[in-house]
């Protein structure tokens, strides 16, 4: 192969949307496949990583992937109804193709996760890119000790995957695995009320041997932080992923930028999932 | 490194040897004050004794707009558009732009190179220029006022002419099928370069290096300057686009009428502007003009591995333009405790 016939950075694939999936008022879950079989095939990807979404004519947006790594040629996003590209993306019918660059990031460090306990904590959508994280665990159960997913939302209805996580309760006591969903401002909802943070004690996992993975505001990591390590969850084991405006994907663009003179990072390329240590160090991370 | 010696008549005739190897563009002054690189069409009019340009050389490889795609609606395609290998050659770029080059390199080049710049870059000759600091610039504290890599030739200003390093095979290339135009280097030469290099380096109104700015501006993050400073400052973007090192970009897409076709198309972004970091929903990442000016300083004096430099090269471009006098050497002197030279 020639120079000129390797594939660009930002090399686009055509997708076929074959499901929508109402998830809640604003949240759709997306089901996309690759229309070339070789990259049907060869397309990989970790739980974390982000793919952007491209509508000719509109633009692309920055997703996190959602669905299990080991499905081939097909994955899922979760999408929020949220500006000019989403809402056109919610439009579309099965059938449509939209165009795909990625997988983006670095992912959650998955292997390293391996023989302990997982904890996942989500807020908002925060739970989109941990269901990925959730279902790898799930699809390598006997890699994993004890599973707690802590799933948070501001109002029931909101709850991102409620009803897929609560079928999962029938076989939940068997598989060790603990499921908790908690609306924080809704006090019809029918379930647990209050914040991730008030919910942690349910975590049924031993904090000296789990991995813990985040994804919510700022404002929860930081509160989050501090319970985990005064609870004795090792600090080289928690891992929380950061959004920004991640437009190239690749690093080049600049408007994802985090961090201080020290330490100066792209969200899409250095991130988006820090360890504990780079958010207490840097400064701006949160 | 080899070294050969120009005089002035031959560097007109070795410029009008160039100009026939590819577009060539050199400095020239576009006003009172300002120079800019310009296509040359006469030699005579290559400024070579010149303070800055009012845009950086990155814009040969890294143009302000470009189209990277064409695309089809219907069957949901995008075809690359590369650019055309066309030969480009700059003469007379200072030091702190050929670093600043390198520093674009080290961007735009890296494990996932950038096709459109990479294009532009492998047909582009570099060919330095020597200068003398004007009260401007503060390459030196920067560690960049001496450059070893980066340029295919350099020109050192002699009394008589110039002292010309070939710093790559292309440079040897250039000056080979020349040799009627250059002489060899005397011990006389060598002395008036060090000469030069002497006064240069008392010309500038700081000294010593700032490596330690980084952690200094990590350190005093609440430092009052910021709050001052960016109060002045009109978020008009002046500052980037000049910069020689800023690199952001933002993507749109242009339809065609019909719609049926279109084009993606890539353009300078300022980190100044408040839409740099605004996302869906209305959340923006850098919400206040503080926000703002804080990350430019924060970005601009990182660590670039690949040139063991701060991503500022010291060229004073920033401060040279802008339009509310904002002296952005001055403010990171503040931060660091750093005091000019008294003469």
């Amino acid at each position: 192969m020639s120079k000129e016939q390797e594939p660009s950075i930002y090399e686009t694939h055509k997708c076929r949307l074959l499901r929508k999936y109402q998830l809640t008022d604003l949240e759709s879950l997306f089901l996309f496949r690759f229309e070339d079989p070789g990259v049907a095939q060869d397309w990989r990807f970790m739980p974390g990583q982000f793919v952007e979404v491209s509508l000719l004519g509109l633009g692309e947006v920055p997703i996190s992937i959602c669905s299990s790594a080991r499905r081939v040629g097909f994955f899922e996003l979760c999408i929020r109804n949220a500006g000019r590209v989403t809402s056109a993306i919610h439009q579309l019918q099965p059938g449509s193709l939209v165009g795909i660059r990625g997988p983006y990031g670095n992912g959650f460090p998955m292997e390293q996760f391996h023989g302990r306990d997982l904890l996942c904590v989500a807020a908002g959508l925060g739970m989109a890119p941990l269901r990925s994280v959730f279902l790898y665990a799930l699809d390598n159960r006997w890699l994993f000790g004890n599973i707690t997913i802590i799933n948070s939302a501001k109002f029931g209805n909101e709850l991102l995957f409620q009803k897929e996580l609560e079928a999962m309760k029938d076989i939940a006591t068997a598989e060790n695995i603990s499921i908790v969903q908690t609306a924080t401002r809704d006090p019809d909802f029918e379930g647990l009320h209050g914040r991730a943070t008030v919910h942690m004690d349910k975590a049924n996992v031993d904090p000296k041997n789990c991995a813990v993975a985040m994804c919510g505001p700022p404002a929860m990591y930081r509160g989050m932080f501090d319970y985990l390590v005064e609870k004795g969850y090792d600090p080289r084991y928690i891992f929380v992923t950061l959004e920004r405006r991640m437009k190239c994907g690749v690093g080049k663009c600049g408007h994802c930028n985090i961090g201080t003179a020290t330490s100066w990072k792209y969200a899409c390329k250095d991130g988006p999932v820090f360890d504990y240590y780079a958010i207490t160090s840097i400064p701006g991370l949160i | 490194m080899r070294y050969v010696k120009i005089s002035p008549e031959n560097t007109y005739e070795f410029l009008s040897r160039l100009k026939g190897m590819g577009t060539l563009y050199a400095p020239s002054k576009i006003s009172e004050q300002f120079y800019d690189f310009q296509e040359v069409d006469d030699v005579k009019d290559v400024e070579f004794d010149y303070h800055r340009t009012i845009r950086p050389p990155r814009r040969f490889f890294y143009p302000v707009e470009e189209t990277m795609f064409t695309f089809d609606t219907h069957k949901v395609e995008l075809k690359e558009k590369l650019p055309r290998k066309e030969r480009v050659i700059l003469f007379g770029v200072h030091n702190c732009d050929i670093v600043a080059l390198r520093i674009m390199d080290a961007e735009f080049l890296d494990e996932q190179p950038d096709p459109y710049y990479q294009i532009r870059r492998q047909n582009g000759i570099i060919i330095g220029l020597s200068c003398m600091p004007d009260e401007y610039c503060f390459c030196n504290v920067r560690r960049i006022e001496f450059v070893d890599a980066g340029f295919d030739l350099f020109f050192h200003e002699l009394p008589d002419g110039f002292l010309v390093r070939v710093g790559t095979v292309t440079g040897h290339k250039l000056i080979d099928p020349n040799m009627d135009l250059f002489s060899e280097v005397s011990k006389k030469d060598v002395d008036n370069i060090s000469e030069f290099e002497r006064k240069k380096a008392d010309a500038f109104k700081v000294k010593g290096n700032w490596d330690d700015l980084r952690y200094l501006l990590e350190l005093r993050m609440d430092h009052p300057m910021y709050e001052r400073e960016a109060d002045k400052c009109l978020g008009c973007g002046n500052c980037t686009l000049t910069c020689p090192t800023c690199r952001c970009y933002d993507v749109k897409d242009k339809p065609s009428i019909d719609g049926r076709t279109g084009e993606r198309i890539r353009f300078w972004d300022s980190c100044q502007f408040r839409t740099h970091g605004l996302v869906a929903g209305g959340h923006n990442f850098r919400e206040t003009k503080q926000d703002r000016f804080y990350n430019r300083y924060q970005c601009k004096n990182a660590y670039c591995p690949e040139t063991t430099t701060a991503y500022c090269v010291g060229c004073g471009r920033c401060t040279y333009f802008c339009p509310a006098d904002i002296q952005f050497r001055s403010n990171l002197m503040e931060i660091g405790g750093y005091q000019e030279v008294k003469k």
